[in-house]
């Protein structure tokens, strides 16, 4: 889901230990390296706007500048981190990579990096697309056309589909900040759009939220806006979505709320039921979305919650493989959306989390 | 200067520069350190992805990711076109006729880059078109730029009365990103951290604030995508009196900054009026990195021109450039000291924004 990106990310992101062990990031990495056997080497770059890989293998969150991990199959890890060599302490807490490095002169650093590794070794990028045009073209061009570099993104996010029992535990405990945030924004929701949002974003930031993100509607829930200036007017129904994240890990929610029967909302939410039913191991994405289209057809779709099932995790939208078997340990956002330019809208979600009887309901709106 | 004027000028660029349209892009990641063409050219400050075709004859249409929020990008005179991908919206925009400029191109993300490049491989990079010309900021951003700074000096009172031992780093930057908010400014560049001797300033992390702290904070409001800075040192309990003596010969120096910056005058010459207070005090080798890499800088999202506050840096000042003058130098008897306010060019010289310029402030324990 996109919502209006800030320009710092401020919200607590040290790397807690007890929470997320060392041994933990070591199998990722394991992973990493058996399911490209041939790569000696990953560089991996994120940025405040799309880090997940970063994360997912360092830990490291890029609040400022943006970070470059260079691992070597052998365990050797530096990360290069922006804004010179005084900011390097700052960075310290956030991962556990212990050799940190200057992102100034990334590509030469990158390269000279690269001779340490065996002859011949294979690279994979991870999270190239994202890298800045400049960047990227003068990494590549230090690395030379000899070496091989694949785009290692792909495996990355497969391995992140199916989470640990301990990213579990974040998502949950983000998932109930989330709930907390909701009930607040009901609580307030007379006070105004933008009192109600800010009472809500308070809660979250208030239960060591990492990160909050809001979009509300002032036209019934047809469109949704980022905050803007002040808006003091309460609304009936009152169409939200909120992004709560903690410990690296999102979740997300979509609710309206309304003081009287609503078409489109009671659609809306029996969509939402239907699903929530039908969740299970062994169920394709494309079987629930299509439960969802069909729960409510005297509505057409609302093209905000397309698609009705994303992956969420350390990136608040993850594709997923919509023709295969949902496994245990995904996470996912339910989104039943509904939009009709007489009868009105509505869009409400849950957080599931696929277990071997079914699912686990983390939050859900309906 | 209104929009319009503004826009008027860019499009004078191109014709001297012989380009029948501009293609300009931004990934929708917004920092304080990357100019925004779409938003000087539209105003949209953008979710996602989004590019603007502007053409010579003055028809500009905007790109807008996700589809879902082209309606909000909706102004007169404006031809949206709602899109799931960025570049394929601009694909059918461009018949590949004339001279193509691009803008942005350089930031963007590689993903979204290397297709544009594609689609107009012969475009040529016109960056200074758009960003030069927004050097000076319009009626509209300037009265933006004063209420972020009305929001900004109010921020940093209320970092006054919650900074105390035992709150970390992290609950004071999200409270005062919350606080920023709830008067109205839509974004907040909360750079801010503490220790007994900073080397520099650096974001926030979960370090609890002890007696005896000397704080550290950028405070950058955004008031409808216009941003504005000030920084600030507090000592969190007394100050010494060589800690309150080095402190008034930053601000001194700051002040400096301020006197020199005169329209006709070029960049450097701040800088360089800051550096001789510092350098006079024997603080010479400090007035260089690592200990500093600028005295300043302009103030975006949409163009960050002037551009910084230093040596190399020869723009012409000229009214109606708004741009920080920070000294922020690290001194060895005290750290790291931030000082620094948002100015705004006048016939006259640089006029801080502010109420209150920076003092050294303390936390009564």
């Amino acid at each position: 889901m996109r919502t209006m990106h800030p320009t710092l990310l401020i919200g607590p992101a040290d790397w807690d230990d007890q929470q997320m062990p060392l041994e933990e990031f070591k199998a990722r990495l394991d992973a990493l390296w058996r399911d490209d056997w041939q790569a000696g080497g990953a560089i991996v770059y994120g940025d405040a706007a799309d880090h997940a890989a970063l994360a997912y293998l360092t830990n490291f969150t890029p609040k400022l500048e943006p970070g470059i991990a260079l691992l070597s199959r052998n365990g050797d890890a530096r990360l290069l981190v922006g804004g010179g060599i005084n900011m390097i302490p700052a960075a310290k807490p956030l991962t556990w990579v212990g050799n940190l490095l200057p992102l100034r002169s990334a590509a030469k650093t990158a390269a000279e990096w690269y001779t340490t590794l065996p002859g011949g070794s294979g690279l994979m990028l991870i999270g190239g697309d994202a890298m800045p045009y400049a960047m990227h073209n003068e990494i590549v061009a230090a690395l030379g056309p000899d070496v091989g570099v694949d785009d290692g993104t792909p495996i990355v996010r497969t391995l992140m589909r199916h989470k640990s029992p301990r990213e579990l535990a974040a998502i949950q405990e983000a998932s109930l900040i989330l709930g907390e945030a909701i009930a607040a924004l009901q609580q307030a929701k007379d006070q105004g759009v933008s009192a109600a949002v800010l009472a809500a974003e308070h809660v979250a930031w208030h239960r060591g939220a990492q990160d909050v993100r809001s979009l509300f509607s002032l036209d019934g829930g047809r469109t949704l806006l980022p905050f803007d200036v002040p808006v003091s007017q309460a609304v009936d129904p009152l169409q939200v979505y909120l992004a709560v994240r903690h410990s690296g890990y999102w979740a997300e929610g979509f609710a309206m709320l309304s003081g009287r029967p609503h078409g489109p909302l009671i659609a809306a939410e029996a969509a939402l039921q239907a699903v929530l039913a039908q969740v299970a191991p062994g169920v394709t994405p494309a079987a629930l979305n299509e439960t969802i289209a069909t729960a409510m057809p005297a509505f057409g779709p609302h093209p905000v919650t397309a698609p009705s099932v994303i992956g969420i995790g350390l990136a608040l939208q993850q594709d997923v493989a919509f023709d295969e078997p949902l496994g245990v340990g995904e996470v996912l956002s339910l989104r039943a959306g509904v939009s009709d330019p007489q009868q009105g809208s509505a869009m409400v979600s849950a957080m599931v989390a696929i277990t071997e009887s079914g699912c686990d309901v983390f939050w859900s709106a309906a | 200067m209104t929009f319009e004027e503004r826009l008027t000028e860019i499009r004078r660029r191109m014709d001297a520069q012989g380009l029948d349209r501009i293609v300009a892009v931004h990934d929708g990641a917004h920092f304080i350190e990357k100019p925004d063409p779409v938003l000087v050219l539209t105003g949209f400050k953008s979710l996602g992805p989004c590019a603007v075709v502007l053409e010579r004859g003055g028809r500009m249409t905007l790109v807008v990711t996700p589809a879902w929020d082209a309606s909000r990008a909706a102004r007169p005179g404006l031809h949206v076109v709602p899109a799931g991908d960025v570049v394929d919206g601009l694909a059918g925009l461009l018949d590949g006729h004339g001279v193509t400029g691009s803008v942005g191109l350089a930031a963007a993300p590689f993903g979204i880059a290397q297709r544009l490049t594609q689609l107009v491989p012969d475009a040529k990079p016109a960056d200074d078109t758009v960003f030069v010309a927004a050097a000076r900021k319009t009626d509209t951003e300037i009265a933006h730029a004063r209420e972020a700074t009305r929001i900004a000096e109010l921020g940093f009172q209320r970092l006054l009365e919650i900074a105390r031992p035992g709150v970390t780093e992290d609950e004071l930057a999200v409270e005062l990103r919350w606080h920023s908010k709830s008067l109205g400014a839509e974004d907040n560049f909360v750079l801010m951290c503490a220790g007994p001797h900073n080397k520099a300033v650096a974001p926030s992390h979960g370090r609890r604030l002890q007696a005896g702290d000397i704080i550290v904070v950028e405070l950058t409001p955004s008031y409808r995508g216009q941003l504005v800075q000030i920084c600030r040192t507090i000592v969190v309990g007394e100050a010494s009196e060589v800690f309150r003596n080095k402190y008034a010969l930053v601000v001194d120096a700051m002040h400096q900054g301020i006197k020199a910056a005169q329209p006709g005058v070029p960049m450097a010459r701040v800088c360089q009026a800051i550096n001789e207070v510092l350098e006079a005090e024997g603080y010479g080798e400090f007035c260089h990195p690592p200990h500093i890499r600028r005295r300043g800088h302009g103030l975006g999202f949409g163009s960050i021109e002037p551009g910084d506050v230093a040596l190399d840096n020869q723009t012409i000042l000229e009214p109606d450039m708004l741009f920080m003058i920070h000294p922020n130098q690290y001194l060895p008897e005290t750290g790291y000291l931030l000082c620094g306010e948002p100015v705004l060019m006048t016939a006259q010289g640089a006029v801080p924004l502010t109420v209150q310029t920076a003092t050294l402030a303390e936390i009564k324990l």
